[in-house]
């Protein structure tokens, strides 16, 4: 039994080693390119902000989304669908915008420029 | 360009907000319960003519008593 436990404890030691490698590799260079605070590139929040505008509602899954796309006008949301997307991209990257800020977000580069700032994201 | 929301929408907004936060903080096999009775309250009132203010303000207030009562970490679900 616990030989088992040794088994499965030992290579996920090794995972953890090799995020921890990973995650020190990305934070440096994230900063210099990018100036972010949360060692999250932009590329890579674009496409997960992406993937969540898609899986929110499965018309948009076919629209092109560009960092231009305003939720109002060109993906077709009223005032509360972009709350509620606005909250499932918050749970995505485990954070909280304020109202304030929210409220000002009309596009998805603003969205992405807010999440890259922002030091607590990931 | 968009148009600016005036502060008694934004207010709306914000309550739509934190009902949808609330939503989320229930088990997740409960949460499209939860979505869903937000839209049918809120759907319920979206023709009301922006300028009729002393009705949304009534809303607005039992939209916040009844959020918190849902808030109550007892409230597990909702039909």
């Amino acid at each position: 039994m616990f030989r088992q436990l040794l088994r499965t404890a030992t290579p996920l030691a090794h995972r953890q080693a090799a995020i921890a490698t990973k995650r020190t590799s990305i934070v440096p260079q994230s900063l210099m390119r990018y100036y972010s605070a949360s060692g999250l590139t932009k590329d890579d929040v674009t496409t997960r902000i992406v993937d969540v505008i898609k899986a929110y509602d499965k018309s948009l899954a076919a629209k092109p989304i560009s960092l231009e796309s305003t939720y109002n006008k060109d993906l077709g949301l009223d005032s509360l669908d972009t709350v509620e997307l606005i909250v499932a991209i918050e749970e995505e990257f485990e954070i909280e915008i304020p109202d304030k800020v929210a409220d000002e977000l009309k596009n998805v580069g603003e969205t992405v420029d807010y999440i890259v700032s922002n030091p607590d994201a990931n | 360009m968009v148009r600016k929301l005036s502060g008694l929408q934004r207010e709306v907004v914000h309550l739509y907000r934190s009902c949808i936060r609330m939503a989320h903080t229930k088990p997740i096999e409960n949460r499209p319960h939860f979505i869903k009775y937000i839209h049918s309250e809120f759907g319920k009132y979206k023709d009301i003519p922006r300028k009729d203010f002393t009705t949304i303000e009534h809303l607005l207030r039992i939209g916040s008593k009844k959020l918190q009562e849902f808030s109550k970490n007892e409230v597990k679900d909702i039909r």
